[in-house]
């Protein structure tokens, strides 16, 4: 069992705050619901779960402040022993195992604790302006409060948890909320059937990961961290096989949580939520639980590799790279034809979370072939690009709710209250939204930024790491497989220049499209603060980068490394010695240029172009959109061919895989369930209802023997003792 | 209406004759003992009979133009005697009465165990107890009763109708704390006859129908139990009891002890034939109780047909006589029989499970599905038994004590539901959230109960009978995986038909009317709520019982099975 933590045993209770104050929200909000002071002064319980997770905030604080500077291995505290039992096995019977739990800190726990609490706040501040401003919501947002309350803990707890089963449980509470906060407008036909799909495919993937964790707990006799982390396999051999294929089956589950080929369907038909849970929940925290999951099996490959089983866990290692690279890229073409914002945003989750799985497979891989110091860069450098997608995601989502939020004022204002037929998500009702609607114009285009890629900010360092990293497996490693993510993440960085610039330009650059998108203004409360605080965190990129954030899982000398060596790093591809390694060179920039140059070029020169004549946008992205305008009038060229092509619709209808999974569902699964309840009720009970006709028509014929008439009684006596006599005359 | 009236109350005095003369009997024994620290027999059996009589006969003698004046006296009584019932047994759970500590005691050792004198000449003893496996149940009954009691409140005819249900509960009760086969079997079959009205009297329209295929499957499966009993208390050697005539006896105890001995000698009790014989007519009275494909076609008639209260209690706990038998007499006399038949149990286990999660996928009724999941979570018991791992035994009981708490929930969902909108048909109608948000969200939490969600009750039995299966059957473990997917599937599908959808002008059912859909009356919903609090509490404490469930299955196995488990392998 774990080492104490004597002080920090409160560090538990951290995910107890939101557990605790949702059924507060959930009852008031049911009793006391139209209530003025209900509606005004606590904004439907927003008031209260910002509260409650301004605490979750303070402390997280503290814990991350705490554990960071000092600790290297993970600290396990073991809380309750939930289930004990004893096991039965050949050898006679083994006493008292149990399934406990506890917590269990390290810095990847850590680094997902601060984003998860974080996002959560200002999500949660950003709802209070989003949520309660919207008639539609009126009467029931005390429900989005209380699950969004409920999600928190959820996720807080998993992150925590120090073993794979209660990470499972707190998975599938996530899971709950997810189906509840995408069923938020239960009405919606639309709304409901995503609800459903989300939770079934990611049940699907969760059935896979249970029978991983079963046979998990089969091999290792317990599911905790520390027993399976600090396992001697040199003392204690394991059936290698079956490790492999628990981990496989494991990694199905993550699958399905993170919206991975071939589970990927429900997360865009997830944007039918609200937009604050496809920015907290779609976007910046659940679909990192598959990530945390399989960067939680990155000891396992460090300990078999380490004992001596080198290579034995590869396989697994390139199946996770090669899902990744294959989603990153489906995905990010997949978003070239979107013109839902929150769908492209939707793919765009899909293709970067893609890219960090495939950062993980790099890991994973570097790991199991027995070289932890490439592994834990990679590792790193994986992690860095789920904080920094965590964060510009969260953003870009946020910015795009203003956008849905204020367009849809500015229809309700132009239209006076009717709604036909109007999308305010769609980019093409948008164009020129730069003047109108500074700060969101300019947060989107730093998490744009931060997605794409673009020297110095945020998501650039992470990005260039994990593509150096899978290459480095494919070229010196040989990991022939390997090439297949790598060169699918390299043009994936080039389509992620496109569509995100895509996105940008059509929503912000231009004419306004339509008479709705002139009378734009940013005017709603609390909007704004998150925005701004995000902006802020996805520049500061270039700071967590020089605080060696890409070697921040490994031990010891986390933050002596300096800006310089950094940047060295980072566009001179030199490795440790300060060699530079010349295919390295050429890769680096061949990313930089395919993210940052061609891709948003030729984006600009489709979807760009100036402002209407005599509005001016915020300076901080006038710049870009002058810039579009040159490059439209320079390089503008004709895409309708292209657009129209068999394969841009195969693209539109998102490659058929949902016209597939339905067809299964439709054509396979639910006729053969009528068909079993037809057969259960005329074959099963059928055959039981003939049994008793036949008894009762059985009766009725023997009851006409009793005629009521003495003669017949008579010959029957007589005929009866007639054969009773002759059997005993017979028998003697 | 008047025939039907009479035909009740005839209904009626024939129970009352059964229970007073099972009351003489008892209490005209020439041997009467003192009844001093006897907690079971008066408090938890006599006292929710004998009430439950007194109430009914008041309630007959009063003119039919006055009942409704005392119908709320009636309820109020009721409920007493079951809270009165609930306090003692929350005591004895607790530890609190006699300080026992229920993870620690042994195989065949039983608490608050009192023996009387009852039919002497046959051997057949007034003989009780609890131990960790039916404590469990014992308690779930003693819950069950009064929230039932509060969620069909407002039931017709209450007079009748309230003091049965507490009839059933001691009816119940007396199963779960016999420890002689005589008195086992009739509580076994008193338990029919207030089931066996419910149905018949407030039951729907195909009633009928449904009462007798009721009780004829279970009282055919019960005779091939009774015919057990009678072979294995023949099979006695003539000098085991002096005190009766016939030299044997019907005491449960003493044969499990008698069964241990020989095993502890290394012998196979009653040879490997007789034993098997045995154990095969026993497992078909529990098996068509529990119920099993194919032999489960008389459970969805009878709920869907049974008033919400009956189901509630049908499902609740009358399912789970089935499993608690098979862990009291099979489990526990015929150690070589078990093993031998391990297989065939498995396989019963999974075609229960499976194929019942396929028939509710096609289910249009709602009702009908909810029976048919049971079926499917049955099929976990038997799998968690046929895993014969302490833990997969554990996850079974436990199986036994989550369900009983999800199930009523889910029929009291049910039964709301067609008092409400007067329909069971899935589909008629869509966005019930909008207009019955408490009835949507017990709906939902109940199916999600049912489903298996982690921190309620039901996941952690499943976890637990899942990882022992692996254990013993390896990638059989599969096909439950598929089924917790299918179960997904089928309870997701049915609530977006009920609850969501709709648009801004709901769609109601036909069966409505004109009538102004409503939310559930404040009783039924304190009924189903106090269920759900209690589906959260032991989803996040199950150690409450756990740890004596898994005393209960270590000591089994240790003491009873280990050895023919080890011969096999």
């Amino acid at each position: 069992m774990g080492s104490e933590i004597s002080v920090e045993f409160w560090v538990a209770t951290i995910p107890f705050v939101p557990l605790l104050t949702f059924p507060i929200i959930l009852f008031l909000g049911q009793y006391f619901n139209g209530k003025d002071w209900w509606k005004n002064i606590l904004k439907e319980g927003g008031s209260i779960s910002l509260m409650s997770m301004g605490i979750v905030l303070i402390l997280t604080s503290m814990v991350v402040a705490q554990f960071i500077g000092e600790m290297h291995n993970g600290q396990g505290l073991d809380i309750i022993d939930w289930i004990t039992f004893d096991v039965l096995r050949s050898d006679g019977m083994t006493n008292g195992v149990n399934l406990g739990f506890g917590i269990y800190i390290d810095h990847i726990s850590l680094m997902l604790l601060f984003v998860a609490s974080f996002l959560c706040f200002l999500i949660n501040w950003f709802s209070i302006g989003y949520m309660n401003t919207d008639k539609i919501n009126d009467n029931r947002n005390h429900r989005f409060y209380a699950e969004f309350l409920i999600f928190c803990s959820g996720m807080l707890g998993m992150v925590l948890a120090d073993n794979f089963l209660w990470l499972f449980i707190f998975w599938e509470i996530m899971g709950l909320c997810s189906y509840l906060l995408i069923g938020f407008y239960y009405e919606k036909p639309s709304a409901a059937a995503a609800a459903k799909k989300a939770f079934l495919t990611t049940r699907v993937g969760d059935v896979f990961l249970m029978i991983g964790l079963i046979i998990m707990w089969n091999i290792y006799g317990s599911l905790e961290f520390d027993i399976i982390f600090g396992w001697d396999y040199f003392t204690n051999p394991v059936d290698m096989t079956l490790l492999k294929t628990s981990l496989i089956l494991m990694f199905i589950g993550a699958v399905g949580k993170s919206a991975q080929f071939p589970l990927h369907v429900w997360l865009p038909d997830a944007m039918e939520g609200p937009t604050p849970v496809s920015a907290l929940i779609h976007a910046a925290t659940m679909v990192n639980a598959g990530l945390y999951l399989v960067a939680r099996m990155f000891p396992i490959f460090i300990g078999t590799a380490g004992d001596g089983l080198v290579g034995e866990l590869a396989d697994v290692a390139i199946i996770i790279a090669i899902i990744g690279g294959i989603t990153a890229f489906m995905a990010a073409g997949i978003a070239f034809v979107q013109n839902d914002i929150k769908k492209v945003l939707a793919y765009s989750t899909m293709s970067q979370l893609a890219y960090i799985f495939t950062g993980l497979g790099a890991a994973l891989w570097f790991a199991s072939k027995g070289k932890p110091e490439l592994a834990l860069f990679a590792l790193g450098a994986s992690l860095f690009h789920l904080f920094n997608h965590a964060m510009a995601k969260g953003m870009l989502f946020m910015a795009s709710g203003s956008v849905i939020h204020e367009m849809h004022h500015a229809h309700h204002h132009i239209s006076h209250g009717e709604h036909e037929g109007f999308d305010a998500q769609d980019m093409t009702n948008m164009g020129g939204l730069a003047s109108k609607l500074p700060i969101t114009s300019t947060a989107m285009a730093a998490g744009s930024m931060s997605i794409i890629g673009i020297p110095l900010i945020g998501g650039f360092w992470s990005k260039e790491g994990i593509i150096a990293k899978i290459w480095k497996a494919a070229i010196y490693d040989g990991g022939y497989l390997l090439f297949i993510p790598a060169i699918l993440l390299l043009i994936s960085a080039g389509m992620t220049g496109f569509y995100m610039s895509r996105m940008w330009f059509m929503t912000f650059a231009g004419k306004p499209k339509t008479k709705v998108a002139e009378h734009v203004h940013e005017e709603t409360p609390w909007i704004k603060f998150p925005l701004v605080i995000l902006t802020f965190m996805t520049l500061g990129g270039i700071v967590f980068a020089s605080l060696h954030f890409v070697s921040w899982v490994s031990e010891g000398h986390a933050f002596h490394y300096d800006l310089i060596h950094e940047m060295k790093h980072a566009f001179l591809a030199m490795d440790k010695e300060g060699v530079i390694d010349s295919t390295f060179l050429i890769l680096t920039w061949a990313t930089i240029g395919l993210s940052s140059i061609i891709g948003p070029i030729i984006a600009m020169s489709l979807y760009g172009g100036n402002l209407k004549d005599g509005e001016n946008a915020i300076p901080t992205v006038s710049w870009l959109v002058k810039l579009s305008g040159m490059v439209k009038n320079r390089w503008e060229f004709d895409n309708s061919t292209l657009a129209n092509s068999g394969l841009a619709e195969a693209l539109r209808r998102r490659l058929y895989f949902d016209d597939f999974y339905d067809w299964i569902c439709i054509k396979l699964i639910v006729p053969i369930g009528i068909g079993a309840a037809l057969f259960d009720k005329k074959g099963v009970d059928g055959v039981i209802k003939g049994i008793e006709s036949g008894s009762q028509s059985a009766s009725t014929w023997i009851r006409k023997l009793t005629t009521g008439s003495a003669r017949d009684y008579i010959m029957m006596v007589a005929l009866g003792s007639l054969i009773f006599v002759g059997l005993i005359w017979g028998m003697v | 209406m008047a025939e039907n009236k009479t035909k009740l109350n005839d209904g009626m005095y024939v129970i009352g004759g059964l229970f007073i003369a099972i009351s003489v009997l008892m209490f005209a024994s020439p041997n009467m003992p003192s009844m001093e620290n006897d907690w079971v027999t008066l408090p938890l059996i006599g006292l929710p009979i004998l009430g439950s009589l007194l109430l009914m006969g008041f309630a007959s003698a009063v003119p039919a133009w006055r009942k409704e004046s005392i119908s709320e006296t009636i309820k109020y009584a009721s409920l007493g005697i079951a809270l009165i019932v609930l306090i003692i047994t929350t005591l004895m759970m607790t530890d609190i009465l006699m300080n026992v500590h229920w993870a620690n005691i042994t195989f065949n050792q039983y608490m608050y165990e009192v023996e009387y004198n009852w039919i002497n000449s046959i051997g057949a003893e007034w003989h009780v107890g609890i131990d960790g496996l039916s404590m469990p149940m014992v308690w779930l009954t003693a819950l069950l009763v009064p929230i039932t009691i509060i969620t069909t409140w407002n039931e017709k005819k209450p007079w009748y109708y309230h003091p049965l249900l507490i009839l059933m509960g001691g009816c119940l009760i007396g199963v779960f704390v016999s420890l002689d086969f005589f008195m086992f079997y009739v509580f076994w079959e008193l338990t029919l006859v207030p089931m066996f009205f419910l149905i018949l009297n407030w039951g729907g329209k195909e009633r009928k129908y449904a009462a007798q295929k009721f009780f004829i499957y279970t009282f055919t499966a019960s005779i091939l139990m009774l015919l057990g009993i009678i072979t294995l208390y023949l099979l006695q050697d003539p000098s085991t009891a002096n005190a009766s005539i016939t030299g044997r006896t019907f005491d449960m105890h003493d044969m499990i002890q008698n069964a241990q001995e020989q095993v502890i000698l290394g012998n196979i009790w009653l040879g490997p034939g007789v034993q098997k014989l045995l154990f095969v007519l026993f497992m078909a009275g529990f098996l068509v109780k529990l119920p099993v494909v194919p032999f489960h076609t008389w459970l969805p008639d009878a709920h869907v047909q049974a008033p919400t209260g009956g189901s509630m209690l049908l499902a609740g706990v009358m399912l789970k006589m089935g499993a608690y038998g098979m862990f009291r007499i099979p489990i526990s006399m015929f150690p070589y029989a078990l093993v031998e038949f391990q297989m065939p149990l498995m396989i019963i286990g999974m075609i229960s499970l499976f194929y019942g999660a396929w028939v509710c996928l096609g289910q249009t009724n709602l009702k009908r599905m909810v029976a048919y999941s049971s079926v499917s979570h049955m099929g976990i018991i038997l799998l968690g038994i046929a895993s014969l791992q302490p833990l997969g035994f554990a996850g079974a009981i436990f199986m036994m004590f989550a369900h009983g708490l999800i199930s009523p929930m889910l029929f009291g969902v049910a039964g709301a539901f067609k008092h409400h909108y007067h329909t069971l048909e899935i589909g008629s109608m869509r966005g019930m959230a909008k207009h019955s948000p408490w009835l949507a969200g017990n709906m939902m939490f109940s199916w999600m109960g049912s489903l298996g969600l982690p921190l309620l009750a039901g996941f952690v039995a499943e976890v637990a009978v899942l990882i022992a299966l692996w254990f013993e059957f390896g990638w059989w473990v599969i096909i439950p995986g598929i089924t917790l997917a299918i179960t997904a599937a089928y309870y997701l599908w049915s609530m977006q038909r009920t609850i969501f959808e709709g648009g801004e002008n709901t769609e109601l059912p036909k069966s409505l009317g004109d009538e102004k859909p409503r939310d559930i009356a404040l009783s039924e919903n304190i009924g189903l709520i106090s269920l759900a609090i209690l589906i959260v509490i032991f989803g996040i404490f199950p150690f409450i019982f756990f740890e004596m469930m898994s005393g209960y299955s270590s000591e089994l196995i240790k003491q009873m099975l280990m050895d023919d488990i080890m011969r096999r392998w």
